[in-house]
């Protein structure tokens, strides 16, 4: 049981806060889509040329080789630094990525990892449909193989990014024989392929992050399966619990700041009372105190699931605590800042702005359901974790 | 960095639980219910044989030399276990001894010959280096000669026999024996400045480790009961309301657990921010352990209602521990005046 950091990890930390400090994205985010993928683009390039892209990812994807500590490290200082979350490049970075290096053959390795650490190319997660949400493996997007290639016929939703995409992991229903498990194929789909028809959904935020995607005989190469033909199932996981393993510590660290900031906000602010700041109300400070109490829990859950897996080499169902608890979180966190705002809530401030409280609040809903909904993991814990009948 | 206990101190826990298990199972508490004391001699003999109570100890005074994690990992056994007599007061009552080189104390409390009680001072009650002035709630002080006093300034030991009328009074938990002394105006035998030892905040995170020890026999409890247990033909776990329920009391273990590391390792190194981790780590696993009591009743059914079945035990511990060291309100009121955590 300890905290210590070595002296080499130290040196890391310090490094690392000066780059962040020297090279920060200086303007604001731009909200059209175009505008997003090449602001997003561009800051992953930056920290590829500058060497601090994909620090726990191997030297030869073009990582750079160090452990699951220099990771965290790397996501508590970008936190700290108050720097856009990587949006565009979650996929590549957290999903498609980790996949293809545990699953994919080595062409597609040398074909695929490198471009997604250097900020080159975008990806999404084609993994949803109208009728299979919760219930993945109901998922029915068609795939007959045609000689060398799968053709697909069929409907994702919920497709974030997927109008500034090149890449998709794409999951599709190759057979309909047997469980509904298997008969599934994870397949690498060139979002450019004829075919295919992007229309972004309006969210709940005015925003459109997410998008429907309908695929008409699309031709995608055999050569680009991962894994084998309708074995796509067990490489879906290994996506998800690389999601919800490691992919919230940079999410976890901005929570513990965005609580303080609200601190801080609560003591400029007049409180209810109209006479006093927020924080001289009494439920407003217990609730503050709470949320700092919560979140310093959070981080050393953290820490105990990165030293699970620094453990183990494989983050385990124990993800699903993490992702439950975070998650909740932020909609807790998200709801008292609209209480400490009172009425000044009302106005609308995109959460890409600073103070962009209102717009957070929005965004905080979806995010116990992204990522498989806090109902389900909540089945995850009692199922796999207590081997609790289903 | 690494959060997770070591292989030795997995021994170390593994050790103790199996000893608790055996020597002071939960039912201990209901044959000794009406006893005087909660304290039964034979396990609290077997405890100093196994070196409980010198832990961390320094070895040149006949302790293991363990420390404030290894502590931790002890208590959140003890926790599981609803272990009843004045463990955290006798410990760190050894600790005390230790810091001011009172051998004699130190050596009484390894051999299991002496046992401290807590005392709480009721609002208005103040105590220092010299006096401990005030009303006082007696936890499990039944024949130990001396009580510990704990604040955020220093720690007291004082004479149980200076501190006048001792009045038993009834005790909700029946692992727990209460007393009240009134009007108490005693000498203060042996003081520990915090600046030299924060035996409060080590105090904190030893509560803390008790409360997650039981919102993890909570979890525990339940899972094995909606496994085993049938309605309608099924096992009641099939149903989500009952497995969600089991879902989050696993969170509210793991958070609870996590914390208690965190701070124990905190406040083992001084680190600058332990005592909002210590003050934290009391919060966190007293929710844990409150929402995972009443759960793991509800879970019960019927059941969970009885005097025979353990469910109250744990209900009725977590009541006490969450008031021992100051409540949610009175931490939650300091962590929110501390400075950032580091
Ligand atoms: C912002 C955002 C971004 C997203 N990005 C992507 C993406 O990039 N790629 C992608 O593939 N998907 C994406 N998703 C989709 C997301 O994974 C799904 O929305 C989610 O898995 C839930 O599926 P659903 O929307 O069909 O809801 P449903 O599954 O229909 O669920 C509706 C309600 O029923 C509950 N429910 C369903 N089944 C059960 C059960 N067995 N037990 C208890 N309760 C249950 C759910 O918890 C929920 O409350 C995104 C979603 C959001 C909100």
């Amino acid at each position: 049981m300890d905290l210590d950091f070595s002296a080499d990890q130290r040196d890391f930390r310090d490094q690392v806060r000066t780059w962040l400090h020297d090279n920060k994205p200086r303007h604001e985010r731009p909200r059209a889509a175009a505008g997003i993928r090449e602001y997003d683009l561009a800051w992953q390039r930056t920290q590829f040329e500058g060497g601090w892209a994909g620090i726990s990812w191997p030297t030869e994807y073009g990582g750079r080789g160090l452990s699951l500590i220099e990771q965290l490290i790397w996501f508590e200082e970008y936190g700290r630094a108050g720097l856009p979350s990587v949006d565009a490049n979650f996929v590549g970075l957290n999903h498609a990525g980790p996949t293809l290096m545990t699953r994919a053959r080595d062409d597609q390795k040398a074909q695929h990892l490198r471009q997604i650490l250097a900020g080159e190319v975008v990806w999404c997660q084609g993994f949803s449909e109208p009728g299979a949400g919760s219930d993945l493996a109901a998922l029915s997007t068609r795939a007959e193989i045609d000689g060398d290639d799968l053709v697909v016929s069929g409907q994702k939703i919920w497709t974030s990014f997927a109008h500034v995409a090149d890449w998709q992991e794409l999951l599709v229903r190759t057979s309909r024989t047997g469980s509904k498990h298997q008969g599934i194929t994870w397949v690498i789909c060139d979002m450019h392929t004829p075919g295919i028809e992007v229309r972004p959904i309006r969210t709940m935020d005015g925003e459109a992050e997410f998008c429907e995607v309908f695929y008409d005989d699309v031709r995608i190469p055999l050569a680009n399966v991962v894994g084998e033909v309708d074995q796509g199932w067990s490489v879906a996981m290994s996506t998800l619990s690389f999601e919800r393993g490691t992919a919230f510590t940079a999410g976890q660290v901005r929570l513990a700041s965005t609580v303080e900031q609200l601190i801080e906000l609560a003591k400029e602010r007049t409180g209810p009372d109209g006479r006093r700041p927020a924080i001289a109300d009494d439920e407003l400070a217990r609730r503050l105190a709470t949320a700092r109490a919560e979140v310093a829990a959070l981080r050393a859950m953290t820490y105990v699931g990165i030293s699970r897996s620094a453990r183990t080499g494989t983050p385990g169902p124990e993800g699903s605590i993490v992702k439950l608890y975070y998650s909740e979180m932020v909609k807790h966190v998200a709801r008292l800042a609209m209480d400490i705002l009172g009425q000044d809530g009302l106005r609308y401030v995109s959460r890409w702005v600073p103070g962009g409280w209102s717009g957070n609040y929005l965004y905080s809903y979806s995010q116990t359901i992204g990522g498989g909904t806090s109902e389900v993991q909540r089945n995850i814990i009692g199922d796999r974790i207590l081997g609790l009948p289903r | 960095m690494d959060l997770l206990p070591s292989a030795d101190q997995l021994d170390l826990a593994r050790v103790a639980a199996d000893f608790l298990a055996e020597e002071l199972p939960r039912d201990r508490i209901r044959q000794r219910a009406d006893e005087s004391s909660s304290l039964d001699p034979h396990a609290w003999a077997g405890c100093a044989d196994l070196g409980l109570f010198g832990l961390s100890v320094p070895e040149e005074l006949g302790g293991a030399g363990c420390g404030v994690e290894e502590e931790a990992l002890l208590f959140r056994e003890l926790g599981r276990q609803v272990a009843p007599g004045p463990f955290l007061s006798t410990v760190l009552a050894a600790q005390l001894a230790v810091a001011v080189g009172d051998g004699d104390l130190v050596a009484s409390v390894v051999a299991g010959k002496t046992a401290v009680g807590l005392a709480a001072l009721r609002p208005g009650g103040t105590f220092n280096e010299h006096r401990v002035r005030g009303d006082l709630d007696l936890i499990d002080a039944v024949d130990a000669p001396l009580v510990l006093l704990l604040g955020p300034a220093g720690a007291a030991l004082v004479e149980t026999a200076q501190l006048g009328d001792v009045q038993p009074v009834p005790s909700i938990d029946p692992g727990v024996r209460l007393a009240a002394a009134s009007g108490v105006d005693a000498p203060v035998s042996a003081w520990l400045p915090a600046a030299v030892q924060p035996l409060y905040l080590r105090g904190l995170v030893l509560t803390a480790a008790m409360l997650v020890g039981i919102a993890e026999a909570c979890r525990d409890a339940s899972t094995e009961y909606a496994k085993t247990r049938e309605q309608f033909g099924r096992p009641i776990g099939v149903n989500q309301a009952v497995k969600h329920k089991c879902a989050d009391m696993a969170v509210q273990a793991e958070l609870g657990m996590a914390q208690v590391y965190f701070a124990a390792v905190s406040v083992a190194s001084g680190r600058d921010d332990a005592e909002l981790q210590a003050r934290t780590a009391k919060v966190v696993a007293a929710h844990a352990a409150t929402v995972n009591a009443a759960s793991n009743v509800q879970v019960h059914g019927g059941m969970g209602y009885t005097w025979e079945n353990d469910a109250h035990l744990f209900v009725k511990r977590v009541e006490v521990l969450e008031n021992v060291l100051g409540g949610r309100t009175e931490h939650l009121g300091q962590i929110i005046a501390l400075p950032a955590p580091q």
